[in-house]
């Protein structure tokens, strides 16, 4: 009997607990799905770069000999807003200096390039264009991307061609039309940092010395 | 469906709307063109050599010099004289930034979607092409209200800054999806 009296005030209080539980749960329901969800648009964003970023560590030579120069984007034929122009050729600045494969990184004209030893003009040519709308992928989801297909070359300044890559840089979900050219230069990078330079004796046998010193 | 979930969808809604209204109604809008020497707000997209991506801050010709300044002190300025071109397009952006995207994203029933159709707004986007003392070639962005875009270009190009004129160009493989929308 005892143990009928210990038990049933427990159970008693145990129905109406779950009850009681079962409205809120409903609210914690909802709110742990738009954290969920929350978490899930952070890792679309970010987990793509780091996964970039972390594949591309440590592939890079030590002695870095090699400097860039990075040339405007041509056209090739595509109509390109002019401010895609610039923002491919700035972005390609800022994320080639950021993976250090280059000893410097020099804009185009710039008349300190000159007498750099070991130096490669990075050419980009523009083969594709979609221009899509950030309004309309908001809206559709599926629609509305906005595509960059560029044609990279790394040649020598006597207009050997060392590399050359087909590089896409896209944006399907979040974020303006100009993240596709910021997309596209961390593309461009990694794809340039993954692929091995060549020796400089192959190309600039004369130069030999003075590269390995610096 | 119960009543609760459509009750707290409907909150939801109107919260996100009540967000975005200041943008609704302002696409056709023409705000008010600056006066030519006096500062403009403008958001630094990219570009500006020392200034941080998609800053926002004050835009102004004084004495030569195009001056990009924020919380009143310089952070980038340029001589008018060395700018190569200047470009004005106009372009279209979702307003509210991440947090607003978050919310459309986690409205339920799509109303996010419903939210996105209505949060947008037109803006002028001015690309500054200009070389540095070195010959370096630079690109520098800036969003404008709408309207402001054409006028500070011609307030460049009365203080001293080149121009080319525009050439025409021939579709190649492009295929437009939208247009007006390229930001």
């Amino acid at each position: 009997m005892k143990t009928n009296k210990n038990t049933s005030p427990a159970a008693t209080k145990t129905t109406p607990g779950l009850s009681g539980f079962h409205r809120p749960n409903m609210h914690c329901g909802q709110f742990a799905a738009v954290i969920l969800l929350i978490g899930v648009l952070q890792l679309q964003v970010f987990v793509p770069t780091v996964l970039a970023e972390s594949s591309i560590d440590g592939k890079s030579g030590g002695n870095r000999p090699w400097s860039v120069q990075v040339d405007r984007v041509e056209p090739g034929g595509v109509v390109l807003g002019p401010s895609f122009g610039t923002a491919i050729y700035e972005n390609l600045l800022e994320d080639l200096a950021k993976t250090e494969q280059f000893k410097q990184v020099f804009r185009s004209g710039d008349r300190n390039a000159n007498d750099v030893p070991g130096l490669l003009i990075l050419k980009t040519t523009v083969q594709k264009y979609t221009p899509g709308s950030e309004t309309r992928r908001a809206v559709t989801t599926v629609g509305g991307a906005t595509k960059l297909n560029v044609r990279v070359r790394l040649v020598t300044r006597e207009g050997q061609v060392v590399q050359e890559h087909v590089i896409d840089g896209n944006v399907r979900f979040i974020g303006g039309n100009l993240r596709a050219t910021h997309n596209l230069a961390h593309n461009v990078a990694s794809t340039l940092k993954k692929s091995p330079l060549p020796e400089q004796t192959a190309a600039h046998p004369e130069k030999e010395t003075g590269n390995r010193a610096k | 469906m119960t009543s609760f979930q459509v009750r707290h969808g409907l909150a939801f809604l109107t919260v996100l709307l009540s967000l975005s209204a200041p943008s609704i109604g302002q696409n056709h809008s023409q705000s008010q063109s600056p006066v030519p020497g006096s500062a403009i707000h403008v958001t630094q997209i990219l570009g500006f050599e020392n200034a941080k991506h998609n800053a926002t801050g004050e835009l102004t010709i004084q004495g030569g010099i195009m001056r990009f300044q924020h919380d009143g002190s310089t952070v980038a300025q340029v001589s008018i004289g060395s700018i190569q071109d200047i470009f004005v397009e106009e372009g279209d952006k979702q307003v509210g930034g991440t947090a607003m995207t978050l919310g459309k994203a986690a409205a339920p029933y799509g109303g996010g979607r419903v939210v996105s159709l209505f949060a947008h707004k037109k803006y002028d986007f001015l690309t500054v092409e200009y070389l540095d003392n070195r010959g370096g070639f630079h690109g520098a962005i800036f969003q404008l209200e709408k309207g402001q875009g054409e006028t500070f270009k011609k307030a460049l190009v009365a203080n001293g800054a080149h121009i080319t004129p525009p050439v025409e160009q021939t579709p190649n493989q492009s295929t437009p999806e939208v247009k007006n929308e390229n930001k």
